[in-house]
């Protein structure tokens, strides 16, 4: 007897988000299949890449990273040389200066660092708050404000924040916005129907499910987006149905495994090649379970999945 | 798993306001009753339009596309013992959003629903009775069989034969009811799936009984493997029992919202 | 996966003979389905029927055994070998995967010398714990390049085998094969060598060596007929070459054959699966590693790589530790002293719970203070701060006791030992339980270590 193929259908697909505007935007979901399943059905959109630049410049990137950067004078130099890279899709901006606990800058200095960013690229534009919930309220709503029309992604609407940056970025200025959870299935759910609650197009939302460095409680991520996917497509639940975007950048270059220092780890080799690898395997671990898009920020990491996804699609 | 799939059961031609709308092609008591059932969480809508005799195919024809053009393509019930009329509705019927269902088969005089359904690649509501309610679970399993037997020989799926136990009335059959539950968990674990007039458990209670019986009962029923039923979707403690045994059978993913959603 | 009553009913002969016992044939599958009755209280069964039956009854996926383990993985483990393949499941959060993926480096003939020496040098150079865990190569591939002579590859097979790691022979021609299992066969090592074209004698080879066979074909059709004929020769002692062909088609091939085993039951799908990314990805390490972690996910029993090395290691074998790990039961860190930032006898002590979460949470912070100190962790019954706390595992006299059982003031020298800010009620008993020890609270959440300790290292 021969072998008989069977497929798996569903009768269900993950909304498609477009992110920006023009020649450059891109679409983000639209499978209604498993990651990277082409067996099954055609992959609508392929995965896309983000690169993630900080409003502080270089100050506290790895030398790796500062190299790829030379002679960049301003963030929006930054910007337009990331935006450059081989398989970059769209840029992320962290606006982390703006943390309390931190340098604490005003909003108006961050608002104009990233109408900078949006204006010195042709790429797609996310924008990351500084995960302090008061300061990110305010902080994304002007940025929404400010970049109307540019159709930006504003990361993110938490439990704690998601009525003054859903409101702002979804109903007033017309952005997109990300529900983040930690880790916590039902929670992702939940955030769902509250923003959609507020009246927001849920054809404007993409979640960030949370996720972790490999390694370190990755166990977690991994269930978290096989479940969400699963019962998405499974169940065909209206409150799953939208892309997911993973930050791994911010959770992979802290480690020890990429971050420690050639004499403080002898025989690990050079540290560079050690942070590429961490967040290559973590990414690909990540649009294995269920990512449509992930945040990268070395240029080999980039084109190494981007690489990838093409051989997939 | 999939999640519990509820027939709305509010278009009958036994209420009143319904038949007389029936009858008069009149529209607007048909939707209004319709979106209050989709509203409420319905999947499907039963249409019953009675035995029609002479104007079944027309009326069932202008239901379906009444309601299908109306509410998104809604899938549907065909409820009649009228045969030409079932195949008239679904001469005009979209799948897009499911296959039609054809209400109802049974052992004996109905047998043949089975084979209108296999032709037309439908779902089948396959009644587990032959002439009178089965005595017990012996005899409902034979009925079962042979509805079974018929639609598998005729290459229907099993997964498209709908299996309903008859749900007996607690008032006069009240010793029975544990067997009518038990028999569910039978065809559960055959991998068959099932559904039924559940209400009828309560028929001749106080109406402010009934929710309430009709709410222990399709939990019971659940829990015995229960994929479907027919019922009032306009019972909001009804409803509302299914959306959370839908969350405890872990067949829709919770979220402090769930009954909103 | 057991059959239920629908698919028992369909091979029962359907007669309604009662010589069972049951009213119905139906009547009597669903007590099969139940287990209140057995298959064979049915006298009418065809012999078809009752093979399909006793086949579906077996696990899904046969657990292969290769290879000679060169040490234990961790402490619970005895095996002598390497356990292949044995899932039950697609998912992890459904059930825990039993058998961890394997990894190679692969030598071959075509290799110079010098370049075989540094690449075995390579395998054995990585070789380490994480969490409890042994992590190193466990295989080694000797590839054999067409034409290669008998003897010059027997000689590579040898040399790979002083490695000290198991091997796979990555071999087509039947004498090299022969040459190399004079050296090896004793070693267990995975003959991966047949296809449409040489299956027979492969197999034969195989079987009198009591070795694995590693099968592949041009396409997946043509791998499960040959499969299929395999079993027919008696072969039952196999392992799934996913192909080489292109990514797309090697990942095709790791879901459709892993799904058809565990999801739709086809036996002759399984197997457990090796796949050759250093075959799919020659020459780029980073793209090697991308694909590691693929085929680690989705669903590679062995992965061979052309050289694995620290960089690539250190994601991956953290990435299967976590995929691994039972879905019901909160990850632990072993009990013990965990040098942070270079610390030794003479740095600052910290103590919390072996919740891993909490664990890499506190541990990622310590690393960032930069500050050296030591982070003790006892039995705390793997559950958050409060959480043991309130279930009595996280106490002053657990704390006391962990610090005597682990012989603490032996082997540091300092005396200060800083307490989660969440169980700062613990001090004043710590301070009776320990005494000539300073007893510090510390910050209740993990991000104000940093500060705390900077501080605390500044004053």
């Amino acid at each position: 007897m021969p072998f008989t193929k069977k497929l798996q259908k569903f009768n269900a697909t993950i909304r498609t988000v477009e992110l920006g505007t023009g020649e450059k935007a891109v679409k983000l979901g639209g499978g209604s299949t498993f990651p990277f399943y082409t067996f099954d059905g055609p992959t609508a959109n392929p995965a896309k890449i983000g690169i993630e630049i900080s409003d502080m410049g270089l100050e506290n990137e790895p030398d790796c990273i500062k190299a790829f950067y030379e002679g960049c004078g301003s963030v929006a130099e930054i910007a337009k040389k990331a935006a450059s890279f081989e398989g970059v899709d769209f840029v992320v901006l962290k606006l982390e200066g703006g943390d309390p606990n931190g340098a604490d800058k005003p909003v108006e200095e961050l608002v104009n660092v990233a109408k900078e960013v949006s204006e010195a690229i042709d790429l797609p534009l996310v924008v990351e708050g500084c995960k302090n919930v008061q300061k990110d309220a305010e902080l994304l709503s002007k940025v929404a404000e400010a970049l109307q029309g540019k159709n930006v992604l504003l990361l993110s609407a938490r439990e704690e924040d998601y009525k003054n940056i859903a409101a702002a970025a979804g109903l007033a200025y017309d952005q997109l916005i990300g529900a983040e959870s930690a880790v916590d299935i039902n929670l992702a759910k939940q955030l769902n129907v509250l923003i959609k609650q507020l009246g927001v197009d849920l054809g404007k939302v993409v979640m960030n499910v949370g996720s972790a460095a490999a390694g370190y409680g990755f166990d977690y991520v991994i269930s978290t987006m096989d479940r969400v996917r699963a019962a998405a497509l499974g169940q065909a639940d209206d409150s799953l149905l939208m892309p997911v975007i993973t930050p791994v950048s911010s959770e992979t270059w802290t480690v020890k495994e990429a971050s420690a220092s050639e004499e403080d780890a002898p025989g690990w080799g050079p540290v560079e090649e050690r942070g590429i690898d961490m967040e290559v395997e973590t990414a690909v671990a990540c649009l294995t379970c269920g990512s449509d898009a992930v945040i990268l920020k070395h240029p080999t990491s980039i084109a190494t999945v981007s690489k990838m996804i093409q051989a997939l699609s | 798993m999939a999640k519990f799939i509820t027939i709305g059961e509010r278009l009958s031609t036994t209420a009143p306001t319904v038949n007389k709308a029936f009858l008069a092609r009149d529209p607007e008591p048909i939707l209004a009753r319709a979106k209050a059932q989709l509203d409420a969480g319905a999947t499907y809508l039963d249409v019953n339009i009675g035995p029609a005799e002479g104007y079944g195919e027309d009326l069932m024809k202008w239901a379906v596309q009444l309601l299908q053009s109306n509410f998104d393509n809604v899938p549907l019930a065909l409820d009649t013992s009228n045969k030409a009329a079932i195949e008239a509705g679904i001469s005009v019927y979209n799948r897009s959003k499911g296959k039609p269902i054809v209400n109802s088969a049974d052992a004996a005089g109905r047998i043949e629903n089975i084979d209108l359904a296999a032709a037309n690649d439908a779902i089948v509501i396959a009644l587990c009775n032959g002439e009178g309610i089965a005595a017990d679970n012996d005899e409902r399993m034979g009925y079962c069989t042979t509805l079974l037997e018929r639609g598998l020989s005729l290459g229907l799926s099993e997964d498209d034969i709908w299996f309903d136990p008859l749900f007996v009335v607690i008032k006069g059959m009240q010793d029975k009811q544990m067997d009518v539950l038990h028999f569910i968990g039978d065809l559960t674990a055959m991998g068959l799936k099932t559904t039924g007039g559940l209400s009828n458990n309560s028929n001749g209670m106080p109406k402010h009984i009934r929710p309430i019986m009709d709410s222990a009962m399709v939990a019971m029923a659940m829990m015995m493997g229960m994929t479907s039923a027919i019922v009032n979707p306009n019972d909001l403690r009804l409803m509302e029992t299914i959306k959370s045994c839908d969350i405890i059978r872990n067949d829709t993913l919770y979220a402090d919202s769930y009954l909103e959603v | 996966m057991a059959l239920n009553g629908i698919a028992i009913f369909k091979l029962t002969p359907k007669k309604n003979c009662k010589e069972c016992g049951c009213p119905t044939c139906m009547a009597f599958s669903m007590k099969v389905a139940q287990g209140a009755m057995t298959i064979d209280q049915c006298p009418h069964m065809s012999e078809d029927a009752l093979a399909t039956l006793s086949e579906a009854s077996a696990p899904p996926m046969k657990t292969i055994k290769a290879g000679v383990k060169p040490f234990a993985d961790n402490k619970n483990d005895s095996d002598k070998e390497y356990s292949l393949g044995g899932e039950t499941v697609l998912f992890r959060h459904e059930k825990t995967f039993v058998n961890k993926t394997r990894y190679a480096s692969t030598v071959c003939t075509c290799m110079d010398d010098a370049a075989v020496d540094a690449r075995l040098a390579s395998v054995s150079a990585i070789d380490y714990d994480r969490i409890g865990d042994r992590m190193y190569v466990e295989f080694v591939a000797v590839d054999c390049a067409e034409g290669t002579a008998p003897e010059k590859y027997a000689e590579l097979v040898k040399k790979a085998d002083a490695a000290g790691r198991s091997l796979i022979l990555n071999v087509k021609d039947e004498a090299c094969a022969k040459a190399a299992f004079d050296v090896c066969k004793d070693k267990k090592p995975i003959l991966n060598a047949a296809d449409a074209s040489n299956y027979e004698a492969m197999s034969k080879l195989a079987s009198d060596a009591g070795v694995v066979l590693g099968v592949s074909g041009a396409s997946v059709d043509e791998l499960y007929d040959t499969v299929a004929a395999l079993e027919k020769l008696g072969n039952k002692n196999l392992i799934l070459d996913l192909g080489t062909e292109s990514v797309k088609s090697a990942f095709e091939n790791a879901v459709l054959i892993r799904r058809a085993a565990l999801k739709d039951s086809d036996r002759t799908f399984g197997y457990p699966s090796i796949v050759n990314v250093g075959k799919l990805a020659s020459g780029d390490a980073h793209m090697q590693a991308a694909l590691a972690a693929l085929f680690t996910m989705k669903y590679g029993s062995i992965v061979i790589v052309e050289e694995m090395s620290y960089a690539m290691a250190l994601p991956l074998y953290g990435l299967r530790q976590n995929l691994y790990t039972d879905p019901q039961k909160a990850p632990r860190i072993e009990p013990g002293i965990y040098p942070i930032n270079g610390a030794d006898e003479n740095s600052v002590c910290l103590t919390t719970v072996d919740f891993a979460l909490t664990y890499f949470l506190v541990s990622g912070e310590l690393e960032r203070s930069g500050v050296p100190c030591n982070l003790l962790i006892s039995d705390a019954g793997g559950l958050s701060v409060l959480t043991s706390w309130a279930a009595g595992k996280f106490s002053s006299g657990s704390i006391a006791k962990y610090i005597q059982e682990f012989d603490i003031e032996n082997k540091i020298k300092n005396r200060t030992l800083v307490i989660p800010g969440k169980v700062a009620v613990l001090k004043g008993d710590l301070e009776s339980k320990l005494p000539g020890w300073n007893i510090v609270v510390g910050p209740t959440e993990a991000v104000q270590l940093v500060k705390f300790l900077k501080d605390m290292h500044n004053a």
